[in-house]
């Protein structure tokens, strides 16, 4: 949990930071290796193509999983247990005699699912008290802030794992608990673009006009705010897949047999030495999707800054 | 945020998000209007550390009473899991007497004013759980914990830096490529997987370095390396975005032309930009660290907070929680301070820029 | 020996069982020494690195049934009488000679005079009356917890320096075998004074008893350090060493993760690991090294059905989960030849065993009738539906059993076929231990205890003790099946062994024709170990004792 934590907090910012399309003060802000490939415009990139055809793969998965197995995902066949890749089992099999291909396929409802829960909390919340801190500033600034340094100072894994002792265990009190611990990061970095947006001319400008203040947040300052909290998101939806799956080794992620690919990588761990396939399989998916996630995520900032 | 910094005394606001400085473009630190102006720079020497103190203070008070409240808030306690447990086989009135001689029953407030009082004397009581002092706990865990995530940060940075370097400057294109897609890939793991295989290859396969009762400083080797990796991804992530930006700014292409090593002119500079936010970064991923080493510390059966954590959340040992629940408090305000200070003394453009009209 | 000694309903009760019990570990390799073993005369000296699951929590003895506190208390402390963990009779020890009243409330023990605890301060009378005591009445004020295994107890009284009485307020035939568990590991009683948290990790060193080994380090969590007590020399005669335990030092290091504990085994960075989980026997062995897999002789890996609870009220409902479940398939599928397939809720190794399988024959059909005849129809779902209620049933996940979420998994898949939905708790230790004591929540309760006398039984089914089947319920305090009562009393306060064994039976034969409990396997401890390491043995219900292991190398 917290080491992925960890990474939540972090990586790949520094786009995220940089002048959002459309601020007028900024004019010389256009990255210049970016501009060119830009110009370069309509041919589309494959390093861009691969990782939405991931996402756009996982997401059928989710949707039509009878379509990919002909399986099901939770009965087993006692006889075939822990059989290695196969023609027949694509993954392979696991103690129980469950395909692990037709779980992973039926997992990604599980896991889609919870990380979007997860980021759309930590989003919603952590946005919502960035924005209110950094558009109202002052003493709602102070205290907000303070509630977000609490929110830090308790250690990560106490936080996600009160939260699912408090809201029981399952995929989406997991994911929720994982949103929650995400709230800071996103609160401060929506509070850190509001209050850069709102200084800028144009946005005093609107005020000058005599803009009222909900209408100038609206119209202005969100808006443009907005592109590095969502590169943000589309990179806490890498970690939080990740982060569940930590939880689920901890023992406290989606209650099996919920095929939940994190709950998979943990319960198949036992089996490294002996059925290396139980948790490098769907360990390879996770890494997939999280790295288009990544992937994604830097694109969206890069965009948003030429 | 950074841009920030040289006049918004809570820069570590600033921390989780983009630390990088801007200093591509011109005028890039400090695009932001300083709230109140060049006045804040007196005040960082006379009210400034007065008052952060204060509001650490108030953080850490605030962490402890969410804390207590969040844990009183659980199903069950503490007692319960410990003497209900059917497989010491007590009897309802047994367990009643022990209730009561634990004072579990007693009114929420009065319990919250006794454990208050408890920990303001340095008092963090038992554990409910093994009955050890919360403080012995702690004692023997942290330095453990300390020791674990000091190494693992330091090599996390070595690890960033040669990861940043080599992705600057390998002859080949597709090596940078491949290189520059190593953080992101460092951060797709799940650790506790990174660590089992790496338990698994290089102990019990290859037999380099043996997990079961090392020495000293061979226990730390596989530990420090599977808390390294995701640490390192972030750093290399800035450390690499600051080559690039460097290398696009025009003085570097001056400095080269008169004369100079590139690579002088672009470590220089790119260390100069990649400080901070790597500085503000290691507050936050350090206090994270202290509390949060639990993948880590379990899959070594390393004692620490991690695991003393984790333990202590299973049984809802309230004291223990609290006592975790401060200590990571402390060392997270303490770790923000400190970075809050040193800031404007790392790079005196900071200071200096304050109160530059932008 | 005297009279009372042999009079005492010790070999001949036992015959019966005891030839189960032979058996029964000649066919799992049990706890006699395994092939590759070495032979020669015993080595002194060397470090043994032993690898336990999970740190212990306390080292208070009667709280000490958790296997990481038991396997060090077994080791550290010496008890009042031996049970020969190979017959199950009971030889003397610290007790030289014993003697039990008529109606078993009083006992009397003369002690040897010779032992000391590892303080330096004597093994007497006065300190083993205020062991009892304190094991007998308990303290709630220090949090510390009557023994389980001590039933009525009412008093001591020191005779002399070397005799000693207790008594009871009620027959306690059980009470000489308690003194032979661990719970009643003897400590001096400088740690008899201290309270819950002085038994706790980190006081290791100030827990004392007189056993072959001494706690001489411990990190907590992490690791204890068990060293050899040079002067030791009250072993149970019956016990091939009669001096010094083998080896210096025993490591007990803490490893939460299985396949780092299999992999250090294997790549032998260990000696000896405990809990080697049914799937990684076949690579411990398939490595050239031991396993030992010595039985827990008490009720078995069982699933105790709430009967309660209004569905299961309907004994067709029990009657056709017992004939729905393939046990065979769930111990051939996730465990190993150690798991024995149940034939009664007891083991077959434990006393008072009765062979009952026939009440737990796997048959489909009939439980599909049953559960027809019983009002419950197939909904469209698959799952059997009852004036609108489905089938549904909670079942918890035994966190403590071997692959008890794999076990139930398979479990509710075949459920699934005749129409039962079984779900598996699987909570924090709040909401669970809340859960498990309302039949509401949880109908199907997964457990098993060891404890090689009559009176386990009464121990998992009796109302005031574990209580698995909620007799009485925890919420409004009443008994639902008073005849279940009785004949767990009358296991207990018969002071005749024959009547023991018949009473223990009656309790088996009334579970099964019930159809109360589900029984699955005859639980074992597993343990790994390198072929050098010699003399390993365990107490009664698989506990290790280091006392006479020796390292070959």
């Amino acid at each position: 949990m917290t080491e992925s934590r960890l990474l939540e907090a972090t990586p790949m910012l520094p786009q995220v930071a940089e002048p959002v399309p459309g601020t007028p003060a900024l004019p010389g802000s256009a990255t210049p290796h970016a501009q060119p490939r830009r110009r370069r415009g309509g041919r589309i990139r494959v390093t861009e193509v691969i990782p939405w055809l991931v996402i756009a793969i996982v997401v059928a998965w989710a949707a039509l999983p009878g379509l990919f197995t002909s399986y099901g995902p939770t009965a087993g066949d006692a006889a075939a247990a822990l059989q290695g890749p196969s023609g027949e089992h694509l993954f392979g099999t696991d103690a129980t005699g469950r395909d692990m291909f037709t779980r992973v396929v039926y997992g990604s409802v599980h896991s889609l699912s919870g990380a979007l829960v997860a980021v759309s909390v930590g989003l919603v919340l952590g946005t919502g008290i960035g924005v209110i801190a950094g558009s109202v500033g002052g003493f709602v600034d102070d205290v907000l802030m303070r509630v977000v340094d609490v929110l830090l100072a308790v250690p990560t894994l106490l936080l996600s794992l009160s939260v699912i002792i408090l809201l029981g265990f399952g995929t989406v009190q997991a994911a929720v608990a994982v949103g929650i611990a995400s709230v800071a990061a996103f609160a401060r970095l929506s509070r850190s673009e509001v209050v850069r947006v709102r200084r800028s001319d144009y946005v005093e400008a609107a005020f000058a006009s005599g803009g009222t203040f909900f209408n100038v947040v609206r119209r202005h300052v969100l808006p443009n705010s907005l592109t590095a909290v969502i590169a943000l998101a589309a990179l806490q939806f890498g970690t939080a897949i990740l982060a569940i799956s930590t939880l689920g080794f901890l023992g406290y992620g989606a209650p099996p047999p919920t095929p939940e690919w994190g709950l998979m990588i943990a319960e198949g761990r036992n089996y490294v030495a002996t059925a290396w396939w139980l948790t490098t399989l769907p360990g390879l998916v996770v890494v997939a999707v999280v790295l288009s996630a990544n992937r994604i995520s830097a694109d969206i900032a890069r965009r948003g800054r030429a | 945020m950074t841009a920030e910094a040289p006049t918004d005394v809570r820069v570590p606001d600033g921390a989780p998000t983009p630390g990088a400085p801007r200093t591509r473009g011109s005028g890039a630190v400090g695009r932001s209007t300083p709230p109140t102006g060049g006045g804040r720079v007196v005040a960082l020497l006379t009210g400034y550390v007065p008052r952060r103190l204060g509001q650490a203070l108030i953080v850490l008070w605030i962490a402890f009473t969410a804390a207590f409240v969040l844990l009183q808030a659980l199903p069950g306690d503490a007692i319960m899991i410990r003497f209900e447990n059917p497989e010491l086989g007590l009897s309802p009135e047994q367990i009643a007497d022990i209730r009561a001689s634990y004072g579990v029953d007693d009114p929420v407030l009065i319990q919250y004013l006794h454990t208050f009082a408890g920990f303001v004397r340095g008092d963090f009581g038992y554990s409910v759980q093994s009955g050890t002092p919360v403080q012995q706990l702690i004692a023997e865990a942290f330095p453990q914990t300390l020791v674990l995530a000091a190494a693992g940060f330091v090599l996390a940075v070595l690890l960033a830096f040669a990861i940043a370097f080599l992705s600057a400057s390998a002859s080949f294109a597709w090596i940078r490529t491949a290189l520059r897609s190593v953080p992101s890939l460092f951060v797709s793991v799940p650790v506790f997987w990174l660590g089992i295989v790496l338990i698994q290859s290089f102990s019990f396969r290859l037999g380099w370095v043996a997990v079961i009762n090392p020495g000293p400083v061979e226990g730390l080797i596989l530990p420090v390396l599977t808390l390294a990796v995701p640490i390192a991804a972030p750093i290399a992530q800035i450390l690499t975005r600051s080559i690039d930006e460097v290398y696009t700014q025009p003085f570097v292409r001056v400095v080269q032309a008169k004369g100079a090593s590139p690579s002088w002119v672009l470590w220089r500079n790119v260390l100069k930009n990649a400080t901070l936010p790597t500085l503000t970064m290691a507050g936050i991923l350090f206090g994270e660290l202290i509390g949060g080493a639990v993948v880590t510390e379990t899959v070594f059966g390393r004692s620490g907070i991690g695991r003393i954590t984790e333990q202590a959340v299973a049984h809802q040992d309230t004291p223990v929680l609290q006592a975790v629940v401060l200590l990571a408090a402390t060392a997270f305000v303490l770790i923000n301070l400190a970075v809050d200070l040193i800031y404007p003394k790392l790079d005196p453009r900071l200071a200096r820029q304050v109160g530059a009209s932008r | 020996m005297s009279r009372t000694h042999r009079g005492w309903q010790g070999a001949a009760a036992f015959g019966a069982t005891l030839a189960l019990v032979l058996t029964a570990c000649g066919s799992n390799g049990g706890d006699s020494s395994g092939n590759g073993e070495p032979s020669g005369d015993p080595v002194t000296g060397g470090t043994l690195v032993y690898l336990e699951h999970q740190p212990h929590d306390t080292l208070y003895p009667p709280a000490a049934g958790f296997y990481p506190n038991g396997g060090l208390v077994n080791n550290i402390t010496d008890r009042l009488v031996y049970q020969n963990p190979e017959t199950l009779e009971f030889e003397p020890w610290i007790a030289t000679d014993w003697e039990v009243n008529e109606d078993a409330t009083q006992y009397t023990f003369d002690l040897r005079s010779d032992v000391t605890f590892s303080d330096g301060s004597a093994l007497d009378a006065e300190v083993v009356a205020a062991n009892f005591d304190l094991y007998g009445l308990g303290d709630p004020d220090r949090a510390l917890t009557v023994s389980e295994a001590v039933n009525n107890y009412a008093s001591s009284e020191v005779v002399d320096a070397d005799t000693v009485v207790f008594n009871f307020s009620a027959p306690a035939p059980g009470f000489l075998q308690a003194t032979s568990t661990i719970n009643s590991g003897l400590v001096s009683a400088s740690t008899l004074e201290g309270a819950f948290e002085d038994f706790g990790p980190g006081n290791g060193q100030n827990v004392i008893g007189s056993g072959p080994f001494v706690i001489t380090a411990e990190e907590i969590g992490t690791s204890v350090t068990l060293g050899a007590r040079e002067d030791y020399a009250w072993a149970p005669a019956s016990r091939e060493n009669q001096g010094r335990a083998y080896v210096d030092e025993v490591q007990v290091t803490v490893t939460p993760e299985d396949s780092v504990r299999v992999g250090a085994l294997t790549s032998g960075q260990a000696d000896v690991i405990r809990y080697v989980e049914a799937q990684d026997e076949a690579q411990v062995a398939g490595a050239g090294l031991e396993i030992y897999a010595p039985q827990t002789r008490g009720v078995n890996n069982s699933l105790s059905l709430r009967f309660t609870n209004p569905i299961l009220s309907d004994i067709r409902v029990r009657q056709a989960l017992i004939a729905g479940i393939d046990r065979q398939e769930v111990v051939d599928t996730i465990y190993t030849e150690n798991y024995p397939l149940a034939t009664s809720s007891l083991s077959s190794t434990a006393l008072g065993y009765e062979n009952l399988e026939d009440y737990y024959a796997f048959d489909p059909e009939r439980a599909a009738d049953l559960l027809d005849e019983a009002g419950w129809t197939l909904g469209a779902d698959g799952i059997r539906e009852k004036d609108g209620q489905s089938l549904t049933l909670v079942v918890n996940e035994a966190a403590p059993q071997p692959r008890s979420f794999e076990a139930l998994t398979l479990i509710s898949q075949q459920l699934a076929e005749i129409g039962v939905d079984l779900q598996i708790l699987r909570a924090d230790a709040g909401t669970y231990t809340e859960a498990i004591q309302d039949a509401g929540q949880v109908q199907i309760y997964h457990s098993m205890v060891g404890r090689a006398d009559l009176d386990v039984i009464k121990s998992q089914y009796y109302s005031t003790n574990r209580n698995t089947l909620l007799n009485r319920d925890p919420a409004t305090d009443t008994i639902a099946d008073p005849e279940l009562e009785a004949l767990l009393e009358a296991v207990a306060s018969e002071a005749d062994g024959d009547t023991r064994i018949a009473n223990s039976q009656a309790v088996q034969t009334y579970l099964a024709e019930n159809a109360y409990v589900i029984p699955l396997f005859e639980e074992p401890q597993v343990f790994g170990s390198q072929t050098d390491v010699a003399g390993f043995s365990f107490e009664s219900v698989g506990r290790p004792s280091f006392y006479e292991v020796w390292l070959d190398r």
